[in-house]
């Protein structure tokens, strides 16, 4: 386990040195001055613009330039966003918060859907269930995320008028901000209305949540659909039916724990994807997260906030991924196994 | 009667024709395919097809409905948008846009990324496990957050959309083509060659390529569907074609002020992506299905 | 078989119980409260501050004007006479250059967390909130910014000699010239009062930026929170002079899209909604009410008269006569606009039905062009305003339209598109050649629209971006003010309007009503004459009477 952990941990670090590395070039790619695109003052005057340049240490080499600018990200120093002239740190800490929540509901939807069905697509193989579940999947791989979203809104919002259409929560409900995560600030704050603002925050979330989770149910669908049909093919599941176990008996003792783990290894691959995904949703249905933030400032030309959008947001994607790894490799001691160079 | 096949002779057919074969027996698979060619020949051809430009509108003719609404129109048939441009036109015209570009973005980087992928293959120890571990960071930066990233740098437009696809897609088929390539390169074919004295270059020509293309076709069909919609979501975030090109997910944006009103202008490009994606993948479903099934016959 | 069933049975129960508590919420009684006590209002835009001193973007206004501050006079009644609000009479001398307000004495400002008034209003105030605009040395004068858009169109400082404090409720304003305009002024949103001493307060802290962000007013509502693009939160005022607003709280829900605008509408998540599209959808819902105001406003095309080609005034003309004026109204504003003959729309008692204006004749417009050395054409930019106006639902649709028309006669259009203050910014700077803009006038004086749009004064202000300046004209709008001989004025204004459209500065478009969504549930006037919008009579039906508040003195406003 020790030298699982220490290859994760030095992965992990060598993917932030690409990203800090990758966000740094960008301030010589993206147009404007070099300096600027750092720390986003637009408005610098000639004595801002000295001090500036000391500060990313402009006059030297491009080594020492590339670490004051990661000195200056390990302080928590990101810059200040061109369009709004605030610390984009401040920005990002109220915005992840919000993007965490709505991608986990959604993945924790997506497999709480998709690895059932694929389970019984698998168990029900090459009949009549197993041929309809793979077309609805297929069907909900092809739809393109932002239709969806505004059907969705048809439908839902506006038709049937069960579910709101905007926002995390409505606007009446006051509720302070601690951590970001609505859930967790309803349940701590101070207000009469708390369970009103929480069934409220639900109904917000689950028409996003949902849209977002279509894709990579299907996904999950087809994967724990093939590690199924492996794992009912294999030698001990034919030797647990010769004990005389009843189906049911062996799908839950054994199939399942033994199937799951080989989707679990993709779930994060899938993380990517679904932040993708999540970041058109949240621009459809206006929800305060950093997926819409970093889709404005590139209207807005606001090259400092996409730089550092983009390292916050690949920081957090890979830490999700190095976890689910951590998981799948607590619950299979197979893959904690040295020979794997990926 | 005279006969000209004295003896019957087996007709052993190559793999290919085998998977075609099996992919031809497939009715599913083969609706996907028509629907593919007739998407294929839809972008070349539309300028002749289309019957009224996408560009330029009647003024007089704005928001029809489609010709099947009381208040529709036969000359235009699924109705027109805000500045009286027809909508049929425009979704045909659409078509060279947003899949035939996917289908050139998907060329583009198979082709590199093959290149790419097979030489890297070749080489080993830390070299290697760089480029993977750098190639696993690429891959898990959200693709359209790369591309955003990627026009941010070039500017909006679809020749720079363009760009940006074929740029996020480059890694995955780096990734795809290693993983393949060194796994032939395991097999015993390859040992063989290779103890008969060929050189790298020769076993990766003659040996492997034809083995793994079949998969690469699999996963160039992903691709190409994924980039049908990646063009598109850029289309509609307006960081993809400018107004008046009319990409699908352009359309649906342009459509989106008036969805209440004229809703066809949403959902029919809406329709046209669902259409172009579930043909891709249909083919792409089909060609798997039948690598399956050739391989256990 | 037994024990692996029954686990499952119970942990699915439990999560079931626990769901339906959870969402069901245990006060269902408090929630409906909450949202009947409450508006919520869908606006387009972030307001750039909470002081109509410094703004004259209606985003601004419609957040701020009616609802924070008050003024010391309104208008009233559909003839729009002016009638007392915070000053309870006034009296003016025979020369006509001295003004006494006589002011109330019941009027108590906001308390919220940063600021509590230990005293009435009093004159002090008001002078205060003058001499802030008047006097170049006023400690706020400088603050944010120190440009006043409206009192430096309308000339104020030129205007008023000096503001006078006769006792604790009685101010006496001296003016340099008799001008029949300046009562008009000071009952518009913008001549707003502060609060003296919570600016004396900022002024020791050395935070007198406060005082615009964090507003103190003496409004039926005050502010609790400010979000930038996402909302502001009113709470009521419960001491308000006039009594208590019947909602306890106003949001203002920011969403600068139309269809997000309508969407929230349609599916109930806002109460009321700003400028809203798809009128025939939501005429054929029963659960809502669309409402509308014809205003005193105009939509036009403004060219950079310092730019060439555009201080050629054959160049201006020719275009004027290539755009179809009618095909805008039918597509921008689906019919619902009324063309525009010259600057003054129809409702304003100076309009003149015989001003010539330019007709559709793109023939014309080529041999124009050509007389004026253009016969190849010529590449020119079209700036149109990002955000939604009553003037003007969508200008970039209205660029685009404009681009198809000058395509005709060869003139080859690029539309550039900026955000909201990049485009103020810019615009103020002149780097444009020519862009879609518009005014709405806050008060029924017709020179509202001529002198703070098209004056000489106006062009540093902000209001004037096509810098055009003109003699003859300056001096018909002078004489206009200082005749109060409504016939001798109309003539005046009658020359004013041949000259624009001789020399088109700008080419009118349109006029247009300002329409407004809202729940059938919604009761009150919000609408007010000249463009604003004013939640004081506001209320939600509450279907079971709990609270009886004391009705509220409401001032009649009549539409047209």
């Amino acid at each position: 386990m020790l030298t699982f952990t220490l290859r994760r941990v030095s992965l992990f670090l060598f993917t932030m040195l690409v990203l800090t590395l990758l966000s740094f070039s960008l301030s010589f790619l993206f147009p404007g001055d070099t300096v600027i695109n750092h720390s986003g003052h637009i408005n610098a005057t000639a004595t801002d613009l000295i001090q500036l340049n000391k500060d990313y240490r402009m006059d030297e080499n491009i080594f020492s330039q590339y670490t004051a600018y990661l000195t200056h990200i390990l302080n928590g120093n990101l810059g200040q966003s061109m369009a709004s002239q605030s610390s984009i740190s401040s920005e990002i800490i109220k915005l992840l918060p919000a993007t965490i929540e709505l991608s986990l509901v959604a993945l924790l939807i997506a497999m709480l859907v998709g690895i059932p069905l694929g389970f019984i697509a698998a168990i029900k193989h090459n009949k009549a269930t197993d041929n309809a579940i793979l077309s609805l999947a297929m069907l909900g791989y092809s739809i393109p995320v932002f239709w969806l979203g505004l059907l969705a809104i048809l439908f839902f919002s506006i038709g049937l008028g069960w579910l709101p259409s905007a926002g995390q929560i409505s606007p009446l409900f006051e509720i302070e901000h601690f951590t970001g995560i609505q859930f967790i600030d309803i349940l701590l704050s101070k207000s009469p209305y708390k369970w009103q603002a929480f069934s409220d925050a639900s109904a917000h979330i689950i028409l996003p949540a949902c849209v977002i989770a279509l894709g990579p149910a299907t996904i999950f669908i087809r994967l724990s659909r093939a590690s199924m049909i492996d794992v009912l093919a294999t030698s001990y599941i034919r030797a647990a039916r010769a004990k005389g176990l009843s189906f049911i008996q062996i799908i839950f003792r054994h199939a399942i724990r033994n199937a799951l783990i080989n989707v679990i290894r993709h779930v994060g691959l899938q993380f990517a994807n679904l932040v993708t995904l999540a970041m058109v949703t949240e621009v459809i249905f206006s929800w305060p997260g950093i997926g819409r933030w970093l889709i404005e400032s590139i209207y807005q030309r606001d090259y400092t906030a996409i730089q550092s959008g983009l390292l916050v947001l690949s920081c957090f994607i890979f830490i999700i991924h190095i976890l689910i790894d951590f998981i799948y490799a607590a619950l299979n001691p197979l893959a904690r196994g040295n020979n794997n160079g990926s | 009667m005279a006969r000209e096949k004295v003896y019957l002779e087996e007709v052993f057919p190559s793999p290919f024709m085998q998977l075609w074969g099996i992919f031809r027996k497939t009715p599913v698979a083969m609706v996907g395919f028509c629907s593919f060619i007739f998407l294929i020949l839809l972008s070349v051809f539309s300028p002749i097809l289309a019957p009224y430009t996408p560009i330029d509108g009647n003024l007089d003719m704005i928001l029809l409905p489609p010709a099947w609404h009381a208040d529709g129109n036969v000359s235009y048939l699924l109705g027109t948008d805000e500045l009286g441009r027809d909508m049929l036109s425009r979704l045909m015209y659409g078509t060279s846009l947003t899949f035939g570009l996917s289908f050139i973005v998907v060329i583009f980087s198979l082709v590199i990324g093959v290149v790419i992928g097979s030489l890297s293959a070749l080489t080993r120890g830390i070299k290697s496990s760089f480029l993977n571990h750098f190639l696993d960071v690429v891959l898990s930066i959200p693709s359209l957050l790369l591309a955003i990233i990627i026009v941010a740098i070039l500017g909006p437009g679809i020749s720079n959309t363009v760009w940006a696809v074929a740029i996020v897609f480059i890694p995955q088929f780096i990734h795809i083509t290693r993983y393949a390539v060194k796994e032939e390169f395991r097999k015993d074919y390859v040992l063989a060659s290779r103890l008969d004295g060929a050189n790298n270059f020769r076993i990766l020509y003659y040996s492997v390529f034809p083995n793994i293309v079949e998969r690469l076709m699999s996963q160039a069909t992903l691709a190409q569907s994924a980039a049908i919609l990646e063009i598109a979501t850029l289309g509609f975030l307006g960081l993809g074609a400018q107004a008046p090109l009319p990409e699908w997910g352009a359309i649906l944006a342009n459509g989106l002020e008036r969805f209440y009103i004229a809703p066809w202008t949403v959902y029919l490009p809406g329709l046209a992506i669902l259409f172009a994606v579930v043909a891709t993948n249909l083919v792409g479903e089909g060609i798997r299905h039948a690598l399956k099934l050739r391989k256990e016959n | 078989m037994a024990v692996l069933p029954m686990k499952f049975k119970y942990l699915f129960l439990l999560k079931i119980t626990l769901s339906t508590f959870l969402l069901s919420g245990c006060n269902e009684s408090n929630k409906l409260s909450l949202s009947e006590r409450s508006i919520i209002y869908c606006s387009e835009g972030s307001p750039e501050t909470f002081n109509p001193q410094l703004s004259i973007s209606s985003t601004a206004t419609d957040a701020s004007s009616k609802q924070i501050y008050n003024s010391l006079l309104v208008y009233e009644g559909k003839n729009n006479t002016l009638a007392p609000s915070l000053a309870k009479s006034f009296h003016v001398t025979r020369d006509g250059k001295k003004i006494t307000f006589y002011l109330r004495q019941d009027v108590s400002f906001h308390q919220t967390s940063y600021f509590t008034p230990t005293r009435l209003f009093n004159a002090d105030d008001v002078l205060f909130s003058f001499n802030r605009v008047l006097d170049n040395k006023h400690p706020f004068h400088q603050v944010s910014g120190g440009q006043y858009p409206f009192f430096d169109s309308v000339k104020f400082k030129d205007l008023v000699e000096k503001v006078e404090k006769i006792n604790d409720f009685t101010v006496r304003f001296i003016l340099k010239r008799n001008d029949s305009s300046f009562l008009a002024n000071l009952a518009t949103d913008y001549a707003i009062i502060l609060s003296e001493e919570y600016g004396h307060k900022l002024n020791l802290k050395k935070a007198q930026h406060d005082i615009d962000i964090l507003p103190i007013g003496t409004g039926p509502f005050k502010l609790k929170d400010y979000r930038v693009g996402s909302l502001i939160r009113f709470y009521r005022h419960d001491s308000y002079w006039q009594g208590k607003a019947r909602i306890e709280q106003l949001v203002y829900d920011i969403s600068t899209s139309k269809t997000s605008r309508l969407t929230k509408l349609l599916a109930k998540e806002c109460d009321v909604s700003s400028y809203p599209i798809a009128h025939k959808k939501i005429a054929e819902r029963t659960d809502l009410t669309l409402e509308s105001i014809t205003a005193l406003n105009v939509a036009y095309l403004g060219f950079n008269t310092k730019k060439e080609p555009f201080n050629n005034k054959l160049v201006r003309q020719a275009i004027g006569f290539a755009i179809n004026k009618k095909a805008l109204i039918e597509t921008v504003y689906e019919g619902q606009a009324a063309q525009a003959r010259s600057i003054l729309p129809e409702s304003s008692w100076a309009y003149n039905s015989k001003t010539p204006q330019l007709d559709y004749n793109p023939s014309r417009a080529k041999s124009l062009l050509e007389a004026a050395g253009y016969s190849q054409g010529f590449t020119m930019d079209i700036w149109p305003m990002p955000i939604q106006k009553a003037y003007n639902p969508n200008a970039l649709t209205m660029a685009k339209l404009i681009q198809a028309d000058l395509d005709k006669i060869g003139i080859k259009v690029k539309i550039m598109s900026y955000a909201w203050d990049t485009f103020l910014r810019r615009l103020s700077l002149g780097e444009h050649q020519s862009f879609l803009f518009g005014w709405t006038a806050e008060h029924p004086d017709p020179d509202n629209f001529f002198t703070s749009m098209l004056s000489c004064s106006s062009r540093e202000k902000g209001s004037n971006s096509t810098f055009w300046c003109h003699e003859e004209y300056e001096l018909l709008l002078q004489k206009a003010l200082e005749t109060p001989n409504m016939s001798k004025r109309k003539n005046y204004y009658a020359q004013a309007m041949v000259i624009i459209n001789e020399e088109i500065p700008l080419l009118p478009i349109a006029h247009s009503k300002r329409f407004q969504a809202r729940g059938i549930d919604v009761e009150g006037d919000i609408l007010e004459n000249f463009g604003g919008i004013n939640f004081y009579n506001v209320s939600k039906n509450v279907l079971t009477n709990t609270n009886i508040l004391p009705q509220p003195k409401t001032l009649t406003k009549e539409r047209n």
